[in-house]
């Protein structure tokens, strides 16, 4: 919805009292997916993608803002001119290319996976009668409609820690989510949470979303992205957050090898 | 037949039909359900029992003096808490934590507070020789409320009830600005809202969201004024207070 | 100065109130707590702008010239008619929508407004960036607008309860009919436009918990967030949900909000009316 869900940070600003430059360049996020981004302990915005996308403002000398915003509102509230990209693990689809463009990945393709209360056992050939979870609006959603609607019920929540409250709280009996989301509420529920199911893989990788007719900002952040991956940049933040890689240099090994 | 189809006004009004169904599901619900648990509220607190009575005015207090958009919340997350605990084992927590079932329970949780202070208000202004009178024909205390003070609290409750019944209606948007939806279960301000992400055309789709929750409440009040009529059908005309169609809408 | 007071505390209490001390007291609960001077400034000057709409509403509604009664009466019933969200939230888009219509009027080529059909704004440079201050600005009129409407039915009200008497006295001293209205009419009925505006206070008290529904990082938002369960080291606390006692936290906050207003309005009234006859 246009500007009826107004970045939460321009609403910060309003206590921190200054004004939103005109010149710099925001960058919408949702503020509640750990670890891509969320908000810590002291009440800032941080995450993979918060460290990532100031980086990539620096190499490409460009003075950068995270803002909040919702995620069912995140396109249209860039279109409409309310921040200038999305860095939200946000993956690539073909849908989503019809209105916005893309960067290059800054995180390869990751599979959704079936997270479950311990316990639980699910025939995933033939599944039926189950509340499944999704976030709306999200690739999962999609598909979760596609597959699963005809013989259970399909629950999508706004924020993804509502859906993840509900999973604890066994309101629904599988959260179908990104991988990478769902690794840390696996580790760190103490084996309440687990996963179960094959992974599935629906979307491409993950990549700055920008308006389609901003060619300029979009050469300029690939060419920063480039320079990141290339200089181990993003694989480290990877490596820091998620602990995988690294996708974008050759592992160790294979460097020793090439030598 | 096609053009009127074709218009973007009529496209609307067919497009919201079925959400308004969902508004109308909760404050029908809502209504009967809430109107005895209030006039139990009402009863309470003006009973001679120090403990009932201060139970009842500090309910009707707190579920007056809070935002409904706060008491959704904070019951949905704490019966989801209870989930695990109660529900589960219980085999209910499929219908417990639906919207369809929680959005009319707080509903009713909180209009029959407000009901509640009205027929209060009521209760005290009961004329009091009519109590007199029955009590001088000897009758019971059941007998005195069954046939005096009961009709007497609903005959003059009436027309704020309707306000607050009205009000109620209104209340339903909040539902789903709180619970989860669950499949294509929306109502008007979720469609209406979905309706203008798309096209970005705020006032035809809220004018016609609007245009919905004026005439409901109109047909409200003239159902409600039809009673009113007949509750007051034993009163000379000039002793009738005049039922206003024209509402107050003031809670 | 928080750790400050953080350790007169535990000094007091002891060593086990340390981490749930330090935990109430991090940033992000700093967050939430700065948060509430939303919601008092929404609720201060939301019931100052329903107090200039509910005067201009209830003169219009007295106006002899009938289009101008028309426009009263229009306001005050659809207003009230519909629910006090829909219009919450209706009027900063639609105010916006308009200002941008305007600009587009001004700024945009017809190419442009033909390319752009079906999305809003009809082209960039019709684009009307709001600030977060803007933005509760807009919230805060929006709430005197819908509250306004209620004021107006209170002050139209007791516009009619003031005594035809002083009126008709004070026209003898040769006021002219705007004179009577705005010195004697206007100061006389708020004696008895209290108890009902008190009534309108509450109602807009309590709404003030809508503006996280215009995205403005209220105290409802911030409890929602605090609340939401955390299993990332990283982020903070690991728990599980914890929302339904940050819920309960505002319900109370409401409620004493409540119980104060009460007490504000039943002194004003007494002072209000000093010197008046009562009756009880």
């Amino acid at each position: 919805m246009k500007k009826i869900l107004l970045p939460l940070a321009i609403a910060m600003v309003a206590f921190t009292g200054s004004a939103v430059a005109a010149d710099k360049v925001r960058i919408g996020t949702e503020g509640a997916y750990a670890p891509w981004n969320f908000m810590d302990d002291k009440g800032k915005l941080a995450g993979y993608e918060i460290d990532l996308g100031m980086d990539l403002c620096k190499r490409a000398e460009l003075e950068c803002e995270f803002v909040v915003n919702e995620w069912d509102s995140i396109i249209p509230n860039m279109i409409a001119g309310n921040y200038d990209m999305i860095m939200a693990g946000m993956s690539v689809t073909d849908e989503r290319k019809e209105t916005i463009a893309f960067s290059d990945e800054y995180f390869p393709a990751d599979p959704s996976r079936y997270a479950a209360a311990k316990g639980d056992e699910f025939d995933f050939d033939n599944l039926k009668g189950k509340n499944i979870g999704v976030q709306g609006g999200t690739i999962q959603a999609a598909y979760a409609e596609e597959t699963f609607k005809e013989n259970n019920t399909i629950k999508s929540y706004e924020k993804p820690d509502q859906s993840v409250a509900d999973l604890a709280a066994g309101n629904i009996d599988i959260l179908l989510a990104d991988g990478s989301f769902l690794d840390p509420v696996v580790e760190g529920s103490g084996g309440m949470i687990v996963y179960v199911g094959p992974n599935v893989q629906i979307g491409g990788g993950v990549a700055i979303g920008m308006r389609q007719k901003d060619t300029d900002l979009a050469e300029k952040m690939n060419a920063a992205l480039t320079e990141a991956k290339a200089d181990g940049t993003v694989d480290k933040l990877v490596m820091e957050y998620f602990k995988k890689g690294p996708f974008y240099t050759p592992a160790e090994e294979e460097k020793k090898a090439a030598e | 037949m096609d053009w009127l189809l074709d218009n973007a006004f009529v496209q609307d009004i067919i497009t919201l039909a079925r959400p308004a169904t969902f508004n109308l599901y909760f404050a029908l619900i809502s209504i009967p359900l809430g109107f005895p648990f209030a006039m139990l509220l009402a009863l309470g607190k003006n009973s001679g029992n120090r403990l009932i009575s201060w139970l009842s005015r500090a309910y009707i207090y707190a579920f007056r003096g809070s935002p409904l958009f706060i008491q959704f919340f904070m019951f949905y997350s704490f019966a989801l808490s209870l989930n695990r605990t109660l529900w589960k084992p219980m085999g209910i927590d499929d219908i417990v934590l639906h919207p369809l079932f929680l959005g009319p329970l707080v509903l009713v949780l909180n209009t029959s507070a407000y009901a509640a202070e009205i027929f209060y208000g009521a209760l005290k202004t009961v004329p009091k020789g009519e109590i007199e009178a029955a009590r001088a024909m000897g009758m019971s205390k059941w007998q005195e409320f069954w046939s005096v003070t009961w009709p007497n609290t609903i005959r003059l409750a009436w027309p704020a009830y309707t306000n607050e019944v009205v009000f109620l209606f209104h209340a339903t948007v909040l539902v789903y600005f709180t619970l989860p939806v669950i499949n294509e279960q929306k109502d008007l301000m979720n469609k209406a809202g979905e309706l203008f992400e798309k096209d970005y055309n705020v006032f035809l789709h809220f004018s016609v969201a609007a245009l919905y929750f004026i005439v409901i409440s109109m047909m409200i009040f003239f159902v409600f004024g039809l009673v009113h009529k007949y509750l007051t059908r034993h009163l000379k005309k000039e002793e009738t207070p005049k039922f206003r169609f024209n509402p107050k809408y003031m809670r | 100065m928080i750790d400050t007071i953080v350790n007169a505390l535990v000094g007091l209490l002891g060593e086990d109130w340390r981490a749930g001390l330090e935990y109430i007291t991090n940033g992000k609960h700093m967050a939430w707590y700065a948060s509430f001077k939303f919601t008092l400034i929404a609720a201060v000057a939301g019931a100052f702008f329903a107090v200039i709409f509910g005067l201009l509403g209830a003169a219009a509604k007295q106006s002899k010239f009938a289009p101008l009664r028309w426009i009263g009466s229009f306001y005050v019933n659809i207003v009230r008619g519909v629910p006090d969200v829909l219009f919450f939230i209706f009027f900063p888009l639609a105010f916006e929508q308009t200002v941008e219509y305007f600009f587009s009027r001004a700024r945009c080529t017809a190419e442009e407004i033909a390319n752009n059909a079906g999305s809003w704004p009809p082209c960039d440079a019709a684009q009307w960036y709001l600030s977060g201050n803007d933005y509760l600005i807009l919230a805060c009129v929006s709430l005197g607008l819908v509250y306004g409407a209620f004021a107006a039915n209170v002050i139209h009200g007791a516009m009619i309860s003031v005594p035809k008497g002083q009126l008709e006295a004070a026209q003898a001293y040769g006021f002219t009919e705007k004179q009577v209205f705005w010195r004697f009419k206007v100061r006389q009925m708020w004696v008895y436009a209290l108890p009902g505006l008190s009534n309108v206070w509450m109602l807009l008290l309590k709404a003030t918990s809508l503006l996280s529904l215009l995205q403005i990082a209220d105290i409802v938002l911030w409890a929602d967030r605090l609340g939401a369960p955390n299993y990332l080291a990283r982020a903070g606390l690991v728990h599980p949900d914890w929302r339904w006692k940050y819920y309960l936290a505002l319900f109370i906050f409401y409620i004493i909000m409540a119980m104060i207003s009460e007490r504000v309005f039943r002194a004003l009234q007494n002072r209000a009316s000093r010197g008046m006859v009562t009756v009880n």
